[in-house]
């Protein structure tokens, strides 16, 4: 059966659709806060036997309902009895078991509830390692207390019961008796402490007012984004459904009080991510604003100051991500925070732009310039590893780090045109685009905001100059489009790949170059007839559903459809919207991480990558910044324009309440660019 | 780790070396003030900073703080000489923080950079 998801922040459930737990050690079921697994097996049986499920009830992102009957689903044993089982998140879960007697007679039921934790750190299932610390169970106060320790490093996990229950060091049991056509219910609570727990002063309101709260929260959430009318479903549907997944997506870094930032997906990602956490921020600017500022705030605070080989950390780098778990804790992974990546530095500076160009917030620009200055530094200095002026990568730290620290961060990812892998350092074309862009939004910046001419001056310039290098060194002229990077020995690495896309979105391409780019986007190489694929069809290392090197990305698209709009190919971006729009209703309005790159004529529906992080903040994201690039929205001074280029399908569509420095504003559109040719 | 304790030593040091700084730029968006609890033997040894957009005081006074941190004195040398990260012992439990964390991570930017591993 399928598992089933629910979550708040960095808390969240994986179960199977019976709601019961019974997790492998390899295997991301269980309830994980702080990157760790506080509960690996909770399985309710009645009278010895498991249950099956009916049907299962999503009520919200942080609450589920079981309706269950006994009997192993192929012959129903007892269908006299009827369970349901309603599970909300709060700290940890709190889970309302109900049981129905339906029968004419009273029955005796022994009701148990096996409970086990195997404390895993997130890093361990997903690499299946052993644990180095000591487990006890015990029976204390009522309570199943399971505990795990490692010398200072102690987590636990307690379980109670609001009924009166047996307990013993595996579990609960309750012996009911119900009469004919009664029910009997019980409260279960289970609640993890973690020495983290000392430095959380929330405060926590009982478990009815924290579900109040929370529905409350959502609705606020739902209440404040811009409202939708349009006449074409796929775009209704994916958009509510982004609005609710960003909203669950939300993640709060103990340093952010209650103001949040978006993790980057479940269940491998619900932390805080430089790279995904800036995309989601910006993809979100013109639907919630908030989330930028404190991805901005929070990166900043965690701005690299020292050079740690450990941590790939330089001054002035801005952070990959951050984990919690006994790993990180025991540095046998490095993620306290990681620094390994090279995108989010520039992007950092060019979400605090794009941010104030949205809400006219003076004060956290000024709030930031030093980090922002120590970005650009970075950029400069620490970044341009062979010192010809461009951004590249290479690990320190060789046995933990990560090798490619570019979006695509997967092992095969940047390739020659016959397939073979460039050494490091490895600039690849993308990250010098971000650069430019940082660069020319940061001069914007420092002559409004800083108030100095002539740093403002001294940016133009260099960004001026590194974008006519870039199109010097990086351009393919026989074949019309840039390298995916530049190797070692500064050698151009010629695949045809995504990244081209970036490049339009930052503005780094020559305007005599973009039309070329853009056929190359458009063509029959990348353009699958869902999206552009990450590598183009007849390169080496091409496959369908290779991770980076030929699968479709709808956060990677949405971008590239930024980008075609920046250069003014309407009718192009409004194409690459409606097909990944028309791909998200084949999964109920929620974009995968990527799907295959088959030919959309050869598979008739998009193809989903097998691999388990849904919903993935970014994906989430991609839908609203593909609405922002069909309306054409750009803030110009104090005002919104509007400029609207949407396929055929949309008769209509309205965007009301569009919040920026402006205050609210509505914006409209028509359908009037064909898809022939595309599909 | 040695358990004799020494008058001069890394954690010393550490704040006398903040104390001749007056001013640190890392810390120049940061307002509050820390206490660190060190325990050594029968009696805690306690500092007291005072950050004031960058402006740093140091002394021995015992005020209620912003962020007090609870330590080992014999761990909190190491942290001084960069030898331990401070935010993964917070995680392992072997330094106990209380108040505001946001001051702790900006702290972080002001401990030397890490020794060789």
């Amino acid at each position: 059966m399928e598992n089933v998801k629910i979550l708040d922040g960095n808390t969240f459930v994986v179960s199977d659709g019976s709601g019961d737990i019974e997790a492998s050690s390899s295997d991301p079921t269980g309830l994980f806060v702080f990157d760790t697994r506080f509960l690996s097996r909770w399985i309710l049986t009645i009278n010895g036997q498991r249950l099956h499920a009916l049907s299962t009830d999503d009520l919200s992102y942080f609450q589920t309902r079981f309706f269950l009957v006994p009997g192993t689903g192929t012959v129903y044993i007892d269908s006299k009895l009827s369970v349901i089982r309603e599970r909300t998140l709060a700290e940890g879960f709190h889970e309302e078991l109900t049981i129905f007697n339906h029968d004419d007679h009273s029955v005796e039921l022994t009701v148990r509830i096996e409970a086990a934790s195997d404390f895993a750190d997130l890093f361990e299932v997903k690499d299946a390692l052993q644990k180095k610390g000591v487990y006890t169970n015990s029976v204390e106060h009522e309570q199943l207390l399971l505990k795990y320790a490692r010398g200072t490093f102690n987590r636990a996990t307690s379980i109670s019961s609001t009924s009166a229950a047996e307990i013993d060091d595996r579990g609960l049991t309750f012996l009911v008796r119900l009469a004919p056509a009664t029910s009997w219910s019980t409260g279960l609570n289970v609640s993890p402490s973690t020495t983290l727990s000392v430095l959380r002063k929330r405060g926590l309101p009982p478990h009815s007012h924290r579900v109040e709260a929370m529905e409350h929260d959502l609705a606020v959430w739902l209440e404040h984004a811009p409202r939708l009318s349009c006449d074409w479903e796929p775009l209704t549907v994916s958009y509510q459904r982004s609005l609710v997944d960003l909203a669950a997506l939300r993640f709060s870094p103990i340093t952010a009080g209650r103001k949040s930032l978006p993790a980057a997906g479940l269940p491998w990602f619900m932390t805080m991510f430089g790279r995904d956490s800036i995309f989601t921020s910006l993809q979100a600017l013109p639907f919630a604003p908030d989330l930028a500022a404190t991805t901005l705030s929070q990166l900043a605070l965690r701005q690299g100051t020292r050079c740690d080989d450990f941590r790939d950390e330089d001054p002035g780098r801005i952070l990959h991500e951050l984990r919690y778990g006994e790993l990180t804790a025991f540095e046998e992974r490095p993620h306290s925070p990681y620094y390994g990546c090279v995108d989010a530095t520039p992007l950092f500076v060019v979400l605090l732009d794009e941010y104030e160009r949205w809400t006219g917030n003076h004060k956290l620009v000024h709030d930031l310039e030093t980090e922002a200055r120590a970005a650009i530094a970075w950029i400069d200095g620490y970044a341009d590893l062979q010192g010809n002026g461009y951004i590249a990568y290479k690990r320190r730290n060789t046995e933990t780090g990560l090798e490619n620290q570019c979006w695509k961060d997967s092992w095969d990812s940047i390739s020659y045109h016959d397939g073979t892998l460039p050494a490091f350092p490895r600039a690849t074309c993308e990250l010098q685009g971000y650069a430019y862009d940082a660069k020319v939004r940061a001069a914007r910046l420092a002559r409004l905001i800083w108030k100095d001419e002539d740093y403002a001056d001294e940016l133009e310039h260099q960004a001026g100059e590194l974008k006519r290098r870039f199109n010097r060194d990086f351009w393919i002229d026989d074949r019309g489009y840039f390298a995916l990077a530049l190797d070692a020995d500064g050698r151009q690495v010629d695949a045809l790949a995504s990244n081209n896309g970036h490049l339009l979105w930052s503005g780094i391409v020559d305007k005599s170059k973009a039309k070329s780019v853009m056929q190359h986007l458009m063509g029959r190489r990348l353009f699958s007839g869902w999206g552009i694929r990450t590598l183009a069809d007849g390169e080496g290392r091409y496959n369908p559903i290779g991770y980076h090197v030929g699968t479709v990305w709808p956060f990677d698209n949405s971008f590239i459809a930024w980008g075609l709009r920046r250069y003014g190919f309407k009718d192009e971006a409004a194409r690459v919207a409606a097909c990944i729009l028309e791909a998200a209703s084949y999964f109920d309005g929620r974009l995968p991480e990527a799907f295959g790159g088959y030919e959309r004529s050869l598979t008739r529906y998009p193809v989903q990558y097998p691999t388990a992080c849904s919903p993935q903040a970014w994906s989430t994201g991609a839908p609203l910044l593909l609405l922002r690039t069909m309306l054409g929205l750009e803030p110009v001074g104090d005002h919104l324009v509007v400029d609207p280029a949407l396929s055929v399908e949309i008769g209509h569509l309205e965007l009301l309440d569009i919040p920026g420095r402006w205050g609210r504003i509505d914006a409209f559109g028509r359908g009037r660019v064909e898809m022939a040719g595309v599909r | 780790m040695s358990d004799v304790t020494t008058v001069s030593d890394a954690t010393t040091e550490f704040f006398e070396s903040l104390r001749d700084r007056g001013h640190e730029p890392l810390l120049g968006r940061a307002n509050g003030t820390f206490r660190f609890e060190l325990a050594n033997g029968e009696k805690p040894e306690r500092w007291l900073v005072a950050v004031d957009k960058g402006d740093i005081t140091v002394s021995r006074a015992a005020r209620k703080a912003d962020c007090t941190i609870y330590a080992d004195r014999a761990l909190f040398n190491r942290i001084a000489a960069g030898e331990v990260n401070v935010w993964t012992a917070v995680l392992r439990g072997a330094l106990a923080v209380e108040g505001d964390p946001e001051l702790l991570v900006m702290f972080q930017r002001i401990l030397p950079e890490p020794r060789e591993r």
